[in-house]
């Protein structure tokens, strides 16, 4: 039972991480029908200005997270302006090759300017608290109140506010939007910036229980692109669900079946979601 | 207007690069410059080959093998070069990014062989250095400076092959008793989910239970797929072992242990040679966390007489403590250079191979980052072993029998 209850918590502390990060990813599938690839550099490039904002500023811990979001963020912005905007007109399959070449300069980059090494990311929340026979680090509770808490602030902002309602808008409808007078550049450059800022928190949680390297996106934006794709591409509470169902197949998987087979534990249920519902739990439709 | 605007998100995009650009502490090194065959002074230069990751999630570790010859070459160079013959020679380190793929390694090992004529290749990965075998003994002849533990890659009959670590084989005994003497007969293995994860497991397991040991649980990590350690190691824990087998590059293996820790593991950890105790702590923040671990003694606590002064010249040179691999490679190179003196001769791979005993026998003293004294007849450095455990969070040398 110990056991059980443990694995329970360690699959809530990876399913938020993953459900954070394919949040990033489907807004702006939800939005521009970009599958981006690049996702997983924005994630890797949040961990990285997180540690040197921490090691080479000396800032606190969450103050770097505040700074990583908005410049990540702007990596996010930047990407959508100088790349996706241009090609808006042109066909699909150009998106995607932009998203993979903004990957691959995001990794190359990262080495150039960090090098290829693995780096540690200190935690001010190091402590290990013992519960009745568990073990919880302070960082893993972290990440699940904190995860929980931007993924409520951010359905609260998507559903209630005004800018918000542009975003959903504009998913469901981009021309229909833009008759009735969203400004759909805006809106594109702000779904950008929330992903990005997704992603560096993601991150930023994630990195004291691993380690910062330039391939650390690479974790994770596989298994971001099978949440989206289980959840339904572009819905928000898909990811969301589909995140902790991937967390929990993986350390529930891994201890009552086998952990040599935990990755395709994830992939049976991908295939079995999808044969009975063949876009994925909260499809939207259309698209 | 629109031209405008891309040229203003250009430059802010630089500006943002260089900016970070700015904030890095760490140098990266400069490409190292191609110098005519001869140069000013009379001296011709022999090419020597490096294949091996300088990309891609391995990239650290190749970096830090090619640092080592790096390293040599110029210490070489600087000293005027060296003689063959009556004539003077500088070293050329041609390194290429093989990304840790094997059939990579043999395309570059083709182009290196065409453009630069290289003698012998160094490749830092045991699949690079098989897929090297193929051809290296056929009409372009080259010697493979194998760094790797592997003993397979010496004992298929390369004649051409010389392997510079020790073979890991040799760990696995003293490792056992350290292990078994000190905590208990179960033990639970977690090892990277690499071909040579894998082969160590393999080793490993059969000598463990020989010896009245049990393995408890037997999986593996994939440090480049599992985001987080906490389900597998709480999996293995719950059969109570006394001791974990753990592996891997330093710092993930590093995070194992730690978070074995935090899940309330008491016992030690049989460390396999690829992952070092002195890159280990630098994740874990101090040795206690590493309390009854055995491993490859590191470097920088080694006593070998060139110790201090490698130490010394690499910290001034790439600013981080050297570790085996660059040690290793860094004694390889010179063991090279002194068989190319006795054999001489700079371009007959065999006569290089045949003489290279000669070279270990002519190794500086002050050079001596591992003392070698003996190649075996297939070609593998025959090094002491030396092992240390972590005790009372010191770093303690074992003897091995």
């Amino acid at each position: 039972m110990e056991i059980f209850v443990q694995q329970m918590f360690n699959g809530l502390t990876i399913g938020s991480v993953y459900a954070l990060v394919a949040l990033g990813l489907t807004l702006v599938y939800g939005i521009l029908h970009i599958p981006n690839f690049a996702h997983g550099a924005l994630y890797m490039m949040g961990g990285y200005i997180t540690l040197t904002m921490m090691t080479n500023f000396g800032l606190h811990y969450w103050l770097a997270i505040l700074v990583s979001i908005l410049a990540v963020g702007l990596i996010g912005v930047l990407m959508e302006r100088l790349v996706f905007h241009p090609l808006r007109h042109a066909p699909p399959i150009h998106d995607k090759i932009a998203a993979i070449g903004i990957l691959l300069f995001l990794e190359a980059f990262a080495q150039y300017v960090w090098g290829a090494d693995y780096q540690t990311m200190p935690s001010p929340y190091d402590q290990v608290v013992h519960l009745f026979g568990l073990t919880f680090t302070m960082q893993r509770l972290l990440i699940i109140v904190f995860a929980i808490a931007v993924m409520i602030l951010l359905y609260v902002f998507l559903k209630k506010t005004f800018i918000g309602a542009t975003i959903i808008a504009m998913s469901q409808d981009r021309e229909g939007a833009n008759l009735v007078g969203i400004n759909t550049n805006r809106t594109a450059m702000l779904t950008f910036l929330i992903s990005g800022g997704l992603a560096s928190i993601a991150c930023s949680l994630a990195a004291p229980i691993n380690l910062v390297f330039p391939g650390m996106g690479q974790l994770v934006i596989l298994k971001a692109f099978v949440i989206i794709i289980l959840g339904g591409m572009g819905s928000i509470p898909g990811a969301i669900l589909g995140g902790y169902i991937l967390g929990f197949s993986e350390s529930l998987g891994a201890t009552y079946i086998s952990n040599d087979y935990k990755d395709i534990i994830a992939f049976v249920l991908l295939v079995i979601i999808l044969s009975v519902k063949p876009t994925g739990l909260f499809a939207k439709g259309g698209h | 207007m629109q031209k405008l605007r891309s040229l203003v998100g250009l430059s802010i995009i630089f500006v943002f690069m260089f900016s970070l650009v700015a904030c890095n502490s760490s140098k990266s090194s400069s490409s190292a410059s191609k110098p005519s065959k001869t140069e000013a002074d009379g001296a011709s230069t022999v090419n020597i080959g490096y294949s091996g990751p300088l990309s891609g999630p391995a990239a650290f570790y190749g970096k830090r093998t090619l640092n080592g010859t790096e390293m040599a070459a110029e210490e070489i160079n600087k000293a005027g070069g060296f003689e063959v013959n009556g004539k003077k020679y500088k070293l050329n380190v041609v390194a290429l990014d093989d990304k840790y793929l094997p059939n990579e390694t043999g395309a570059n090992a083709k182009r290196l062989l065409q453009e630069n004529k290289t003698p012998i290749i160094f490749t830092p990965h045991s699949g690079g250095v098989a897929a090297l075998q193929v051809f290296n003994q056929t009409e372009n002849k080259f010697i493979i400076g194998a760094y790797t533990s592997e003993p397979k890659i010496t004992e298929n009959g390369n004649k051409l092959t010389v392997r510079i670590p020790p073979r890991y084989d040799g760990y696995i005994e003293p490792f056992t008793k350290y292990e078994m003497d000190h905590f208990g007969k179960k033990i639970a293995f977690l090892p990277t989910s690499s071909q040579y994860g894998k082969d160590w497991s393999e080793k490993l397991q059969p000598y463990w239970e020989k010896q009245g040991g049990k393995v408890v649980y037997n999986s593996s990590i994939d440090f480049a797929k599992d985001t987080d350690f906490f389900t597998i190691v709480t999996n293995a824990l719950k059969k109570k072992p006394d001791v974990l087998f753990i592996g891997g590059a330093s710092e993930p293996t590093a995070k194992v242990a730690k978070q074995a820790r935090e899940l309330g593991f008491k016992g030690g950890f049989i460390v396999m040679d690829q992952a070092k105790l002195d890159e280990m702590k630098k994740v874990t923040g101090s040795y206690d966390v590493l309390n009854g671990a055995i491993g490859v003694m590191p470097l920088v606590h080694s006593e070998s007489p060139g110790i201090p002064e490698f130490i010394k010249n690499y910290k001034a040179k790439y600013n981080e403590d050297p570790g085996s691999e660059a040690g290793l490679n860094y004694i390889a190179t010179y063991v090279f250079v002194e068989a190319m003196k006795a054999a001489g001769s700079v371009d007959d791979p065999e006569k290089i191979r045949a003489h290279m005993q000669d070279g270990l026998d002519k190794l500086p003293e002050d050079k001596k980052v591992y003392v070698i004294p003996k190649i075996d007849d297939h070609g593998g450095f025959e090094g002491e072993l030396i092992i240390a455990a972590v005790e009372d969070g010191k770093i303690v040398p074992i003897k091995v029998k």
